[in-house]
């Protein structure tokens, strides 16, 4: 009875955890820019990994305290990866699309002291480069 | 010392769930490393009460409980959001004063904030005010300081 009562959390943790995971790709495919689609990455970390661990203490001889620290570890550090990720992007100056307000935009965020990055230089600027210079 | 205690401990019992192994020589190995590790950070001692122990812990399990709730809730949104074919989004940056006096009451709040679906702190500012990116920017801006006033009260009931 017990043990058929595990298999079932473990059985609703698993579909759940995969629909998320499933929504976050969707996510990252549909949304238009980095930083909406960082909250799509975040909900298969959050969603997705901490149910499938909930699923793997019910039917896997995991220990449920080892399965406890990994998912304080997964909300805890989650949340910080992403932010560091939509920081930089910002400070790379990578554009907001269909943005409605930027409280930020008035603020003077330092940015990367590089003039210009990889991501900002255009396709032609890059293939330029790789021609062979005949002068000097 | 007390604060160097108190770490080797926390790190012992830490080492001890993880390797969910209480034989004696695992017992011994974990109180090494912790040790260890606590000499390697030396811990800056600060005030313990212990009459304010339980109460912390309760606060903290119900912050866990009631962050867990807005995650779920938040969660659903978003899949709503992102799975709906006209795809609804108002994306935008708002900021939200964090009203918070130390650091870690800052780090916390913008953590809160960015572990929730649909929202996360994209730049803090000198004054503690969170930049928060929200995939729907006019519905958040509306509910967020009076969710943050709630956050913060949740938060000091822990740390003071």
């Amino acid at each position: 009875m017990l043990e058929n009562l595990g298999y079932l959390i473990a059985t609703l943790a698993v579909l759940v955890g995969t629909f998320f995971s499933f929504v976050g790709i969707v996510g990252l495919v549909r949304l238009p820019d980095v930083y909406a689609r960082m909250h799509a990455t975040g909900k298969v970390s959050t969603f997705g990994v901490v149910l499938l661990t909930v699923a793997a203490v019910f039917v896997t001889p995991l220990a449920w305290s080892k399965a406890l620290v990994l998912i304080a570890l997964l909300i805890l550090v989650g949340p910080v990866v992403s932010h560091a990720i939509s920081s930089a992007s910002y400070r790379l100056g990578l554009p907001m699309k269909q943005a409605v307000r930027d409280d930020l935009a008035d603020k003077r965020v330092e940015r990367t002291r590089v003039e210009r990055t990889h991501v900002e230089r255009t396709h032609v600027e890059r293939t330029m480069e790789m021609e062979p210079r005949s002068e000097h | 010392m007390l604060a160097y205690l108190r770490l080797a401990l926390i790190c012992w019992l830490i080492y001890l769930a993880v390797t969910a192994n209480l034989e004696p020589s695992n017992l011994i190995v974990g109180l090494l490393i912790g040790l260890a590790i606590a000499a390697i950070l030396k811990p800056v001692s600060q005030p313990l009460s212990l009459g304010r122990l339980p109460g912390a812990l309760f606060n903290l399990a119900r912050y866990t409980v009631w962050l867990g709730i807005d995650i779920i809730r938040n969660g659903v949104r978003v899949a709503r959001i992102v799975l709906d074919p006209r795809l609804p989004i108002r994306p935008g940056i708002i900021a939200i004063p964090s009203g918070m006096k130390t650091e870690l009451g800052v780090a916390l709040s913008a953590h809160a904030i960015t572990v929730t679906p649909g929202e996360q702190v994209v730049e803090i500012g000198d004054d503690g005010t969170m930049y928060t990116h929200c995939l729907d920017a006019v519905s958040s801006a509306a509910g967020a300081e009076e969710a943050q006033r709630k956050r913060r009260a949740m938060l000091e009931s822990i740390f003071e």
